[in-house]
């Protein structure tokens, strides 16, 4: 029994991998990129758990500037991904620059509430 | 010529000089009016007028229904304390009524009031609105058949040695009354709506109010300690009121008679009327209890100067002087516990003020850490004492937006995380746009 389970979760994973190797490189370069500012929050939220909450506003904004950049990184590659039928009018580089625009408008409210 | 208008302003600056009156400066008056229904009481009652005169006062006596009394003239008071020694007077002389002497109370002004057996209703109706009740029976007597003086007996126990007196040192001074005081009169109950009487020289329980010279068929109205005899009252505007249901324990006969409690064996040469009378007129006439507060000041600690606006969480001190009018000159009032509120619709900070013994009184503390119309309250209630009620009105601002802390050691996680972020991003749109 639980070796047909190892065996059955081995076999998943290995279906799961051998179907993300098929994915385009550049949603597997967005995807790298959500998961750095992923392991940045979690760090940032150990890290809190430890020394306590005192400068709440700065690990509000550290928290808050690796979500939104996972997000926005998780938009774009929505945008982007040609299997997407519902954004197949959108072109690339309209989705970038939707990107870029958000980007610099979570940094400047994250800059001001850093502290 | 020219000359004239400078005697003129001369004589104009001497005014404040001449003019004696209850004031800030020197609460003691010295002008009273003392209205009798007989000159006579002039001499029996003279050892009492003496205490008085001695200490300075200017007794100026009239005949309660003389036509040409009045207490005031040109809007101005001529009088600064009045002594209503008339119990039998019906309607009082001149413009003098119950609603002049009431105004002349709400003006801040002294008043003694003696009323006795067959008091007329002028009397009580004064002492109504001062909040005493007195025995309806016009002919009934404070009547006690346990604690009545031996030496003054008649048979019907109506001279009453009491010495249940009020425990305050201010308002009967330091040293204590050793012999009862002698009292025969009419009996009173204080109302109880009226939170600011309260009685100095209160009945035995064994007390009770009656006619003495009818047979007692049903129970008598007023028994027990419920019946004060002496009361006083501090009126809000700080005017204080003496009723006493005696007009004889301000005699000659009872300041001199020796006292000797029934089923007591010591003797008491004296009575204590004299100590008692003396000490609680120099209560009534602001010679004691009267408090003046001044020099109000408040800074941030280590300044100096007082800030218009304070900021949350600044440490400030507070300082008060508070002084004690003692008959002459004003002593520091020394007490431990004179408290300051911090106040806001309710008080956020209250502390309890700690005293140099040299009258000022000073506490530091730490501004809330709310913002708003901020009050320093000063309100000082204590029994026999002037109320004190000082305040002033102060803001108080949050941080301003550079006041905030910054680079604080702890928070640089954050800041390497939200910087990375941005490098992150700069180095993601290389890749992203570059790579095919």
């Amino acid at each position: 029994m639980a070796r047909s389970t190892g065996e059955d979760a081995q076999a998943l994973f290995h279906s799961l991998r051998s179907a993300y190797a098929a994915t385009p490189k550049n949603l597997k370069i967005i995807d790298l990129y959500v998961a750095f500012a992923v392991f940045t929050a979690l760090i940032q939220v150990a890290y809190m758990a430890m020394v306590g909450s005192f400068p709440f506003n700065s690990f509000l904004s550290g928290i808050l500037s690796c979500t939104g950049t996972a997000v926005l990184a998780v938009c774009l590659r929505i945008q982007v991904n040609k299997e997407n039928k519902e954004f197949k009018d959108l072109p690339p580089e309209r989705a970038y620059a939707d990107f870029v625009l958000c980007n610099l408008v979570l940094h400047l409210v994250i800059m001001n509430f850093l502290g | 010529m020219a000359r004239s208008p400078l005697i003129l302003v001369a004589l104009i600056s001497l005014i404040p000089l001449l003019c004696h009156s209850f004031s800030p400066e020197t609460p003691t008056g010295r002008r009273i009016l003392v209205l009798v229904d007989d000159l006579a009481v002039k001499s029996s009652q003279s050892l009492y007028f003496k205490s008085l005169s001695s200490r300075g006062y200017e007794l100026d006596f009239k005949l309660a229904d003389d036509p040409k009394i009045a207490l005031q003239r040109y809007g101005q008071y001529l009088y600064d304390g009045l002594v209503l020694f008339c119990p039998t007077v019906e309607r009082f002389g001149g413009s003098i009524d119950q609603a002049a002497i009431l105004d002349f109370v709400d003006s801040g002004h002294d008043l003694i009031i003696a009323a006795d057996v067959q008091s007329s209703d002028l009397i009580r109706e004064i002492a109504t609105e001062c909040g005493a009740d007195f025995d309806e029976d016009p002919a009934a007597m404070v009547i006690d058949h346990i604690n009545y003086a031996v030496s003054e007996n008649e048979g019907d126990h109506t001279v009453i040695a009491s010495d249940n007196l009020i425990k305050s040192d201010v308002i009967l001074g330091s040293s204590k009354i050793e012999a009862p005081v002698l009292f025969q009169g009419i009996g009173h109950s204080l109302n109880p709506a009226n939170s600011l009487v309260f009685k100095v020289l209160s009945a035995s329980p064994a007390t009770y109010s009656a006619n003495p010279k009818s047979k007692l068929s049903s129970p008598p109205a007023l028994t027990g300690s419920a019946i004060s005899l002496v009361s006083v009252m501090q009126a809000r505007n700080n005017a204080r009121i003496l009723i006493s249901g005696s007009l004889s324990m301000f005699s000659n006969r009872f300041f001199r008679s020796g006292v000797q409690k029934a089923q007591s064996s010591t003797k008491h040469e004296k009575s204590g009327n004299e100590q008692f009378l003396t000490e609680i007129s120099k209560w009534v006439f602001h010679e004691r209890g009267h408090l003046k507060a001044v020099n109000v000041k408040h800074h941030k600690v280590g300044e100096e100067d007082e800030p218009a606006v304070y900021r949350i969480k600044d440490d400030l001190e507070y300082s008060v002087e508070i002084y004690e009018w003692s008959g002459s000159s004003w002593e520091p009032y020394v007490a431990d516990d004179v408290q300051v509120q911090f106040y806001m619709m309710s008080p956020y900070v209250l502390k309890t003020l700690t005293s140099d013994k040299k009258g000022v009184y000073s506490t530091s503390f730490k501004v809330p850490d709310v913002y708003g119309v901020f009050q320093f309250k000063v309100e000082y209630e204590k029994l026999g004492y002037t109320t004190l009620s000082l305040s002033k009105q102060i803001p108080v601002r949050p941080f301003k937006h550079n006041e905030y802390e910054r680079f604080i050691p702890a928070a640089y996680p954050y800041y390497g995380a939200a910087f990375s972020m941005m490098v992150g991003f700069f180095l993601f749109s290389f890749v992203h746009l570059y790579s095919k």
